[in-house]
Formats: C-alpha cells, structure tokens, sequence
C-alpha cells in the first residue's frame, strides 16, 4: 500500500470517528438544552396554576386547546407526593397521529381533596429544531470531511512530491556507471538530509565498485605477469642440451602448475567480473546461431574423438545479453560437453525460439547433480580440468536471467539453457 | 633485424630478448614509459612488443606515438588484460597483434617473425630450410621439390616449427598455437601427437629426413638431425 493512501485510509477512520462522536455529542447537548427549556417553562406554569388554586380553590376542566393543556385528575388512596418530568405520545385529534409531549406531573389539593395534575407541552417544535439541526450539523461535518480530506490529500501529494521523484531517481541509479545520483532538492528538511545520505550512499558504492573493478583487473596483471615469468623461464631452460630425464619431470611439473594456476586465476578472475556486472556492452544475439558457429571451433577434436554431431533446430533463439558472455557461456557447454565425453560418442545440438541445449553421451556422474555447477566441483580428476567450467556458465545465465538445467537420461547428459 | 621490447618487469623482458637474440633478432629494451617514448622517437625499430600496464604510462599512448612517427613499425601488444574491449581498442589504433599473459616466447617468436615477413615482403615470398620449402602466398609446402599436400592444422603446423628451428617446443604451446586457448583439455595434446606423427610421415614419404625430434615429457623439437 502506497503512503499516501495509507494516510488518507487512517485520516479518514480517525475523521469519521471523531465526526460521529462530535455529531453524537452535539446531538446530546442539543437535546438536553431543550428539555431544559421546556421544563422551567412547565415550572412556571405549575407555579401560575397553584397561584390560580391558591386564589380560586377551584379548576374546570375545559380548556379546549392542546397547547398548555392542563389535566386535572382526583386522586384516592395513598399518591407519593413529587413532581415528575414525563414524555408522553398524546393522539392527534385530526389525523390520528400521535404527537410526543413533555408532561410534569404534581399533586395538590383542590377544595381540600387531592388532586393530580399533569401539565403538557407539545414537543413537536422542538424535534423538529433537533431534526434540522442535525442535518444541517451532518451536512456541514460530511463537507468538512470531504473537503480537509482531499485537502489533506493534494497537500500531502505535493509535500511528498521531491520524494517520490527522488525515490525514482534512486531505483534509476546504475552504479556501474559514472553518472552520479542526484537525488531532488525541496524546503523540506528531512528529504534533502534523505537526499544527502543516498547521494554519499550511491557514491560510495559507484567508488567501492570502481576500486574492486580496478582491484581485479589489477590482480590479473600482477599474477598474471609473475605467471607469464615463470613460463617464460621454464621455456628458456627446456633449451639447453643436457636436461636429464628427472629435470625435464620437474620442469614438466612447474610448467603445468604455472598454466594451471594462470587459467585458475582467469577463470576466478572471470566470475568476479560477471559478479560484478563488469560486461556492461548488450547486443541482440541469435544464440542457437552462435553456438553452430562455436561447434566449428571444435571441428578437431570432435573428429579425433569421432563424436557424432547431429544438430536440430526449430527455430532461433533471440537474446539480449553481452555477446563476450554469450561466447563464453556457448564455449564453456561445448567444451564441457566434449571433455566428458567419451570416444566415439555423441554431441547434439538442440535448439527452439526460447532454449538451446547441449547433450552429450558421458558415464553417469559421481557427484551430486545437484552440486554440478558449483565451482571446482570436478568430475574428471585430470589436472587439465579446473572446475570452474559450469560454475562460469551458471554465474552468466544467473546474471542474464536465463535458467539452467541439467538432466540425466542414460548416457546422455543434458544441460538446457532456457530463456 | 631490430627489435624494441616495453615490458616494466624486468626478468620477462630478460627472457623475451634472450629468446628473440638466439633467433637472430637485436632487441633493445625499455622498462619504463619514458625510456620507451625516447627509444622510438630516436631509433628505427621492425617490431615493438608493447606491454599495456607501464608504471609510469600507457602502452596505448606509445603505439599512437609510433604510429605517427615510424608506421612501418610492426607493434604486438603483450598484456594481462585479457578482455575484448582491450583487445579491440589495440587493433584499433593500429597494433597488429594482441598476446594476452601469460604466453609462449615461442609463439611470440613465430609472431614477430610473421608480421616482419608480412611487413617486408608482403607475404609475397617462400620459406626455405633445409630441404623443405614453403611457398607462403599459395600455402603449398614442397620437400626436395616434391609437393605434398598437408592439411591445414599440419601445414599451420610446419610453420609453427620452420619459426621455431632448433627450438624445444611445449605440447602445451603447439596446441595452443594449434586451436587457441579456449580448448585446453587432455584430448588437445592427444591431437598433437596425431598431428606430428602425420606431418612426420608426409615430410619423410617425399624424401625428406625425420626433422621432428621428440622430446621426452616436453614436447618437440624442429631440427636437423
């Protein structure tokens, strides 16, 4: 839920709520005030009848009008003596409606007998003053409502403004590249401190970023040139004329240890690069084209090994990716899939308008398939094999959202790159 | 023929003169950025290998300079940089070749030695050793006058050795010459192996001696016997 409608959710429950009980309140007051009124008018007219019996002694029972209607009634027996505020219904003469009246009820003696009078008056004015109140009371409280409400609304709208724009401007924010972020300026004082601490934030990260990018290009060169000593040397040294048959071992040893240590670095230094999003150049490519033309790279060895090609394809398959990614990733299956295969084997080539797989006749694996591409997870103990193969493959399909997966129908391995 | 070779550290520049003086080369070398930009703006050189990451410069900025001052000048660049956008940049201002770190001096060898003959005689010429001649533009190899028909990978091959006389070759180097190093399995120096039983055969099928001499654990050798 965005916050703008978050707050206006609860501004507006917290309104009404408050409304009703504004309205309720009002209503009481209302109400008690006009009772009031009534009462001490009813008091008074008690006070006009017993000054009327006090100077007469007597009361005919003939007033005709509903309005100040008194009713005269002799009591017998035992009457508890106190003036009581009732609201009665008394029936309408004229259309048989019954019409709410506030009565007080008192006891006297009239001619020495005891008497009880109720004196009544017509309410009916009143209610309908509280009717007219309350309406106007509920129309003037809902406009209010309406209007604070969309008041709050385009204010808060407005105020949050410079953070919204700022918050695209964030998830905008590339800090592969050299831009800086630049969040938006406002009067409001917590937004440009939100701004400053993103701005510093994005910073900091485009800065650490260049420095592991410099880090691990600078790595490679100072592995890769002691490295390329090393081998330089082994190649000066296998020169000379009296190596006996331990020296050439040794030299055979340091010689395949330095390679393989130099392609370790590379390829580690590789998955560092894709981790970090280091291959920027995108291109619409035709990876079912590509890995054809790959597959002639390895005309060679799928000659010497006499592994069968049969290539099927329905259709191309299109992707947007770095094509320096794509090669590696096509070469990288290819490989894998001749290096575990065995002579005389078979490799296909699959591929459809949104996957291309690779497929090869190879023993079962030892390992869990689970675990096949995690890195220096090996399958053939020789030294050539590094390990890493498949783990490059997965890190680019994880980066360009392709999936990978891998199934087993013996004795054909098959490793599918969906898009 | 003179050389000049730009390699900050110090040992691999040792190794590439050491390597390039035995062929017949006069190499010079310069450690630093500044030493390089003096040599090329007072001497002639045939080929500069360049290495990119100087202490004090950029590689790139000597090959421009060399490009305006001595364009005749052959440049290979050597570099630990290995990704696309530097191979390509290199090619762009005018390098003729790119040798990522770490290399074989013999496959640098055998490059020096092709740019220079493309530089001077336009591919135009033969190679001759021994008995054995190559004729470059129509890629025909005859032994003793004798033409023999050698498949690519064998003729590429022969090449490879005829750059590298009486030199002790890695089976790891030739078949990374042979197929690049994006195929580094056991079943390339398999290949290898196929490969110069074959060429041997062909070479010794029109007369000419057994020039290839095998090296236990090594690799090979191109040299008469």
């Amino acid at each position: 839920m965005k916050l703008l409608e978050k707050a206006s959710r609860i501004y507006l429950l917290a309104s009404l709520l408050i409304y009703a009980g504004v309205g309720i309140a009002f209503y009481w007051i209302i109400n008690f005030m006009i009772y009031d009124e009534v009462e001490s008018r009813l008091m008074v007219e008690k006070q006009d009848f017993e000054t009327y019996i006090r100077a007469n002694d007597t009361w005919s029972n003939n007033s005709y009008f509903v309005e100040n209607k008194i009713e005269v009634v002799p009591v017998f027996g035992k009457f508890d003596n106190r003036a009581v505020f009732t609201d009665t219904l008394i029936s309408n003469r004229y259309d048989e409606t019954a019409d709410p009246f506030r009565q007080l009820t008192f006891y006297t003696l009239i001619g020495g007998s005891p008497y009880r009078v109720a004196i009544r008056k017509s309410m009916i004015e009143s209610y309908k003053l509280i009717e007219a109140i309350s309406a106007a009371m509920i129309a003037f409280l809902g406009l209010l409502l309406v209007s604070t409400f969309l008041f709050h609304r385009i204010l808060s709208g407005k105020l949050w403004k410079p953070f919204y724009d700022s918050l695209a401007r964030i998830k905008d924010f590339d800090w592969t590249k050299n831009k800086p972020l630049e969040t938006v300026r406002s009067e409001i004082t917590e937004f440009n401190e939100l701004g400053d601490v993103m701005e510093k934030m994005a910073s900091k990260m485009q800065h650490d970023y260049r420095s592991l990018r410099e880090f691990t290009e600078n790595a490679s060169h100072e592995i890769q040139t002691p490295l390329a000593l090393i081998n330089a040397r082994v190649e000066q040294f296998i020169q000379s004329k009296d190596l006996g048959e331990n020296h050439t071992y040794w030299i055979e040893e340091i010689y395949h240890a330095a390679r393989r240590m130099s392609r370790l670095n590379q390829g580690l230094l590789l998955l560092a690069k894709i981790e970090n999003q280091q291959f920027t150049e995108q291109e619409e490519l035709d990876l079912s084209e590509l890995a054809l033309n790959k597959l002639k790279d390895f005309e060679d060895i799928l000659q010497h090994k006499q592994i069968t090609l049969s290539l099927h394809s329905t259709g191309s398959f299109r992707k947007i990716m770095s094509p320096a990614l794509a090669d590696i990733l096509l070469n990288n299956l290819i490989n894998n899939a001749i290096r575990h295969n065995y002579n005389g084997g078979e490799l296909r080539l699959e591929s459809g308008i949104d996957y291309v797989q690779v497929s090869n006749t190879g023993n079962p694996l030892k390992s869990d398939p689970e675990r096949l591409f995690e890195r220096f997870k090996k399958e053939s103990t020789g030294a050539e094999s590094l390990g890493l193969g498949l783990a490059i493959v997965k890190q680019i399909c994880d980066n360009c959202e392709l999936r990978i997966s891998y199934r087993y129908e013996e004795p054909i391995h098959t490793i599918k790159i969906t898009g | 023929m003179k050389i000049l070779v730009v390699e900050d550290e110090k040992g691999l520049a040792e190794s590439i003169t050491d390597y390039l003086s035995r062929e017949g080369f006069v190499c010079e070398v310069a450690n630093t950025f500044w030493q390089a930009d003096e040599k090329i703006s007072l001497y002639q050189y045939d080929c500069t290998i360049v290495d990119l990451t100087l202490p004090d410069g950029n590689g790139f900025d000597i090959i421009q300079t060399l490009k305006k001052i001595a364009a005749a000048t052959g440049i290979i660049i050597i570099s630990a940089r290995n990704t696309l956008e530097d191979k390509l940049k290199g090619l762009e201002i005018g390098s003729d070749d790119y040798m990522t770190k770490p290399f074989h001096l013999s496959e640098l060898n055998a490059r020096v030695k092709s740019l220079i003959r493309r530089r001077n005689f336009g591919g135009n010429n033969d190679m001759t050793w021994k008995d054995i001649r190559v004729n470059l533009p129509a890629r025909k190899v005859f032994i003793k006058d004798n033409e023999t028909t050698l498949s690519k990978k064998e003729y590429d091959l022969l090449l490879y050795f005829l750059s590298n006389i009486d030199v002790a070759l890695t089976k790891e180097s030739i078949a990374e010459h042979l197929w690049g190093d994006n195929m580094d399995s056991a079943d390339s120096l398999d290949m290898v192996y196929s490969h110069i039983k074959n060429l041997r055969r062909k070479i010794v099928e029109k007369g000419g001696k057994d020039y290839i001499q095998s090296i236990y654990g090594i690799g090979y050798k191109f040299t008469a016997p």
